[in-house]
């Protein structure tokens, strides 16, 4: 269960897994966190920044699920992926932060379109006019078809992972994967039609 | 088998994970039936698409605050692995003080202003740190050094690059530490993290054999790119023993012509 990470290379050094790695933490060995970090950290990032579209609060969250990987640590019995495991902390922190907003937001914003990502200036030079059009229908879906595709697509977790970190049967995730992509074809098409008039 | 069955293994054919039978099963039944074969299409065809987002990097700041929340935990567990019975004593007494005794309490505040009054006064009169915050700079210093190794000894390459840097950030590197580093310059087999390693090293310069092993290092390094890096920072610290080291590293044939070039100008320069 635990091979999955372990790698060696020209040195002839072995990788400890995430799993072995997240023992130590568990097991005082905290300063072990740092290599779990910089494993997960562009990952968990690009997980959170397709979700909400911000890069700031991205970069909160991912450091407030490393708080609460040290806060829970304890609690962590190994049993799936590591991974699994980080992304249940992440989903977690990530309906706090959405909740937080609509304590925060006025109303009428709750509402408000889907998160679109703010622009930096070398995007208006981005010639992948494909990518851009890819991430508007990403945005447009529901949250959580989206959430379910990012998981799906770029997480690399597999399908009984999935299945297991939204707590449902694995059928139930190939059916909903299979109605989340032709939902994201359909608006990516009505996107394109729309550029092309 | 029908479109239903079909359907259910779509997510897995996408992904790659139907076994040689299963994924026959799927070719098979599309070639004989249109609208399946449109709708495998269509999601194959988004799918692709997922992959053209690019990743993004997060800035700096994020591993800046993950590093210092690393530290401070590591300062917590530290300091109760220490003081167990201390902590808890103080636990107790501070439940005592808090609790209910809203007259004591005040004047507590007022106990408490008058020891921080005296207290700034003493030190300031003895005009030396205070041994706790020492004690904890220490503490700090340590927890870097802790991470930095940790990293070092990682297969990857960008976790090794890391413990670099991190190691970089470190005041007063520990002979350990030290050691991790030439050990690095000397048998890392990615040029990026030996390069990194002499400019970390640069900054120990003054530590004790530091310049030794920049010296001999220049004997085992096969990138130019190190060799450049070596050459002129021996040059710009003017280490006169880097003489007998560029003298024997212009001897080797195989020698880049233009690293030959720089450290016969080396050479030059240290005389």
């Amino acid at each position: 269960m635990n091979g999955e990470n372990s790698s060696g290379d020209k040195t002839g050094r072995m990788a400890p897994t995430d799993n072995e790695l997240m023992e130590q933490v568990r097991d005082g060995k905290v300063e072990k966190l740092a290599i779990l970090f910089e494993r997960h950290q562009i990952m968990l990032y690009n997980f959170f920044l397709r979700l909400t579209g911000n890069r700031a609060a991205s970069e909160d969250l991912v450091q407030e699920v490393f708080i609460r990987i040290l806060k829970y640590r304890a609690g962590y019995q190994g049993e799936s992926r590591f991974v699994v495991w980080m992304f249940q902390i992440a989903r977690n922190a990530h309906i706090d932060f959405l909740r937080k907003r609509k304590e925060e937001l006025p109303l009428d914003d709750q509402f408000a379109e889907a998160p679109s990502l703010e622009r930096r200036p070398e995007d208006r030079f981005e010639a992948d006019q494909e990518a851009r059009l890819v991430r508007q229908a990403l945005d447009k879906l529901p949250p959580k078809k989206r959430e379910l595709l990012v998981l799906f697509r770029f997480q690399d977790l597999k399908l009984r992972e999935i299945a297991e970190l939204l707590d449902v049967q694995v059928g139930t995730v190939k059916v909903q994967v299979h109605r989340a992509l032709k939902d994201l074809s359909r608006i990516y098409l009505e996107l394109q039609g729309g550029k092309a008039s | 088998m029908n479109c239903e069955r079909i359907q259910d293994r779509f997510a897995d054919y996408l992904t790659g994970d139907l076994d040689e039978e299963a994924r026959g099963e799927v070719q098979d039944h599309i070639s004989s039936c249109g609208p399946c074969r449109a709708e495998i299409e269509n999601l194959t065809a988004v799918w692709a698409k997922l992959g053209v987002l690019p990743e993004e990097q997060p800035s700096g700041d994020l591993r800046h605050r993950f590093y210092a929340m690393l530290e401070t935990c590591k300062n917590e567990q530290d300091a109760a692995v220490k003081t167990p019975a201390r902590a808890r004593i103080l636990a107790g007494w501070w439940e005592w003080f808090t609790f209910r005794r809203p007259a004591f309490a005040a004047s507590f505040s007022i106990f408490l202003l008058l020891l921080g009054l005296g207290t700034g006064w003493v030190m300031s009169g003895s005009g030396g740190k205070s041994a706790r915050l020492t004690t904890l700079q220490r503490e700090v210093q340590d927890m870097r050094q802790t991470i930095a190794i940790s990293l070092l000894s990682q297969p990857s390459a960008s976790e090794r690059l890391q413990g670099v840097s991190y190691s970089a950030a470190v005041r007063n590197p520990s002979a350990k530490t030290l050691t991790a580093l030439v050990n690095i310059l000397n048998t890392d087999p990615n040029p990026n993290v030996r390069l990194a390693a002499v400019e970390a090293l640069y900054l120990f310069r003054n530590q004790p054999g530091v310049k030794d092993s920049l010296v001999n290092a220049l004997a085992v390094q096969d990138s130019a790119l190190v060799q450049v890096s070596l050459i002129d920072l021996l040059v710009e610290i003017r280490e006169q023993r880097a003489s007998e080291a560029l003298k024997a590293l212009i001897k080797n044939e195989k020698l880049n012509p233009d690293v030959k070039k720089l450290a016969e100008q080396g050479i030059k320069q240290l005389i």
